[in-house]
């Protein structure tokens, strides 16, 4: 666990039991704990009514948690003054549509106590990254929501975050858009910034971030770097001209005839390098031709869909649980 | 890593500030925006010409230097800026300011609250901003409208009274506060509703109702408050005739009918005062639009000089709904007007506003329990 690692410093986030009833009667969270580390791109995800958006909601104090313990930026949740230190792009934004991009992103800034000059400065500067300074001077009202969702961006980034919150931030943008806002995205690490990710789009999430948690049912499933969480599902493959020999099943590997000629893939799932060098050993002794060894891994998605599906393959119940119906 | 230069324990008086300002910045622009403002900003200037249109000399009244012919209407009963002030006082303030204009600042901000409990509050809440401090600058910065408005009027009406009338009032200036505490009576109704349901058409619909209900309670008041004013001043002129005649064969056929008023008076006493217990919670729009005319001290007068016009003692005590042989309309008047006018202000103002916080105060409870 990170929090074992690190110290309470090296954690923008550390979140421990956090729960949330609404109205007595749906638990959309159930005793979440994570651990986010500074400087790192933090992605979550989860099905639907998982949980996700309340759990972003109450470390931004727009809902009221029923028991958290923890800490944003070293400060109990809650805290108002660290929020200064915040940025947060919700995923259903609507910003004032009198104000033109301009006084909508200094607005913000103003809230996030930042001085005029200061605002002004980095009001630019931030239009400039997401894009926008050629529509600065132009009302939100008339913006595409590509446009309002970069103008989001540079609102949430206009104080310098410490700890920057996207709730799906590449939602209704065009490709082209996708791509800066990862580069925005890595780039925001680069300069030190803790950046936590909500988003659908797993493909996304795996491209950009160091670590990721998983929520299912008010949750955390699964949280961890991509390495520790595809660990128990690294694999590897062995290509080989012929059948394979028997003995493989012994070893806990399969084997599977490629679609067209003559080879054979045997699948052995091991993380044991030593067992891998023995199989290949032994292929070799038995005078079987290798073409090829490769390590698999569990892709994001294959990991998402396996926790969210039954062993036969059915949606499990991922969603938020009403109290007495159990889950 | 250098320190964030926002690391703060706690907020200081200059954060506050900067994030006030903010707030009204944007709000001006919010109602800059809006086409009902300019439209109500052009109203008024329109009002105020309408008045300054008028002219009054001795031969009598013009409109744009036409003479209307209306006999008496002249500079002996309206000396100076006399005319001016009655009308700005009845038709500027008494209508225009306290029904028309409120109604379209009622409508030009119905959507305010509704909107910070919909679309836009999330992006406020994650900001360093507790909320009920949102919740009252929002409030406040409602209430921009009317004080941009009533601004305008004041300092147009002050100019007419100064070219036009030659008395150069600043007492006008305090139909400012006046109509900006009038307004937020309503939109502190408008303001709650609007959170509570997150629809405009409701909160105005809601408002207006309350606003109805409030105007019923206060014609209520009013009606039982002359009619309980009538029955004291008829007790007092039968008990005074009746201590003017000496004989007990005269005095019978008087007795009866003071017992009778006696009782009438009870009724007028009990009624009176539940319609007065009922309007010393709520707000008083009428008292507060109405201070206006009493800081410009102009109703004394005009009373006055009207009584003085027609003069037919006779004709008045048999008019109107409480006709009496011992009260004159006169003197009735007087005894209603010297009741109204002991109503302090911090009773009508204070009282008000005190319903308003209990309003705001369940606004505040219920926005801080929310969540978005």
């Amino acid at each position: 666990m990170v929090a074992n690692a690190a110290t309470r410093d090296d954690l923008a986030l550390d979140l421990v039991d956090v729960t949330k009833t609404y109205s007595g009667k749906v638990h959309a969270l159930r005793g979440v704990a994570m651990q986010v580390p500074r400087g790192q791109i933090f992605g979550l995800l989860g099905p639907n009514g998982a949980g996700k958006s309340t759990l972003v909601k109450i470390i931004t104090t727009i809902v009221r948690p029923t028991t958290a313990r923890g800490t944003v930026l070293g400060a109990p949740i809650g805290h108002r003054p660290t929020l200064a230190r915040v940025g947060y792009l919700p995923e259903h934004h609507r910003f004032p549509q009198y104000l033109t991009g301009r006084q909508c992103v200094e607005f913000f800034g103003a809230m996030s106590l930042m001085r005029r000059p200061e605002r002004r400065a980095r009001t630019a500067a931030m239009l400039d990254v997401v894009g926008m300074a050629a529509w600065a001077d132009r009302r939100v009202g008339t913006y595409s929501k590509g446009m309002q969702q970069r103008t989001g961006l540079a609102a949430a980034l206009v104080n310098d975050p410490e700890l920057v919150i996207l709730d799906e931030p590449t939602d209704g943008v065009d490709p082209v858009g996708r791509r800066e806002i990862r580069d925005c995205l890595l780039a925001m690490r680069d300069q030190g910034r803790t950046v936590f990710l909500n988003s659908h789009l797993l493909g996304e999430v795996e491209l950009v971030s160091d670590r990721v948690a998983i929520m299912l049912q008010g949750k955390v499933e699964r949280q961890g770097s991509m390495a520790e969480l595809t660990h128990d599902s690294r694999s590897w493959r062995i290509a080989i001209e012929g059948a394979a020999p028997p003995w493989i099943s012994e070893l806990g590997a399969t084997a599977a005839a490629a679609p067209a000629g003559t080879r054979t893939t045997i699948d052995f799932k091991t993380d044991d390098l030593a067992a891998v060098q023995a199989m290949i050993d032994r292929l070799r002794a038995a005078g079987v031709s290798i073409v090829g060894v490769h390590e698999t891994r569990e892709s994001l998605e294959d990991l998402f869909m396996r926790l969210v599906r039954d062993v036969d393959g059915r949606a499990k119940a991922v969603g938020a649980a009403q109290i007495g119906r159990g889950g | 890593m250098s320190q964030h230069p926002l690391l703060r324990e706690r907020l200081t008086f200059g954060d506050l500030a900067v994030q006030t300002r903010a707030q009204f910045v944007a709000a001006y622009r919010e109602l800059n925006a809006r086409r009902l403002f300019w439209v109500a900003l052009v109203l008024n200037a329109l009002v105020i010409g309408a008045v300054a249109a008028i002219g009054i000399d001795e031969k009598g009244i013009s409109v744009l230097g036409y003479e209307l012919g209306i006999p008496g209407v002249n500079t002996k009963l309206f000396p100076d800026a006399k005319l001016y002030k009655v009308i700005i006082a009845t038709l500027g303030v008494g209508f225009w300011l306290s029904w028309l204009s409120t109604i379209l600042a009622l409508l030009s901000t119905a959507s305010m609250f509704p909107d910070l409990a919909t679309g836009g509050v999330d992006t406020l809440l994650s900001r360093p901003i507790g909320r009920a401090r949102l919740f009252f600058t929002k409030f406040l910065t409602g209430l921009l409208f009317t004080a941009l408005q009533v601004a305008v009027f004041a300092v147009l009406a002050f100019l007419v009274l100064g070219l036009r009338g030659g008395a150069w009032e600043l007492g006008i200036f305090v139909v400012v506060p006046l109509m900006v505490v009038f307004f937020s009576y309503l939109f502190c109704v408008q303001a709650v509703v609007g959170m509570v349901t997150r629809s405009p058409i409701a909160s105005v619909l809601v408002t207006l109702l309350f606003w109805i209900f409030i105007f019923l309670v206060h014609t209520g008041e009013q009606f039982t408050l002359i009619g309980r004013t009538a029955s004291r001043l008829e007790i007092q002129g039968i008990e005074a005739r009746l201590a003017k005649l000496q004989t007990e064969e005269a005095k019978s056929g008087l007795i009866p009918r003071l017992e009778e008023q006696r009782e009438d008076d009870a009724d007028w006493a009990l009624a009176h005062g539940i319609f007065y217990a009922a309007k010393t919670v709520l707000p008083k729009t009428t008292e507060t639009a109405g201070l206006v005319s009493r800081s410009l001290a102009i109703a004394a007068d005009i009373g006055e000089e009207e009584e003085e016009a027609e003069g037919d003692e006779n004709a008045r005590r048999q008019r109107g709904f409480f006709r009496s042989q011992f009260v004159s309309e006169k003197k009735l008047e007087a005894a209603i007007k010297e009741e109204m006018d002991s109503r302090p202000v911090w009773w009508v103002v204070g009282t008000s506003l005190g319903f308003e916080l209990v309003v705001l105060g369940f606004g505040v409870w219920y926005f801080r329990r929310r969540d978005f």
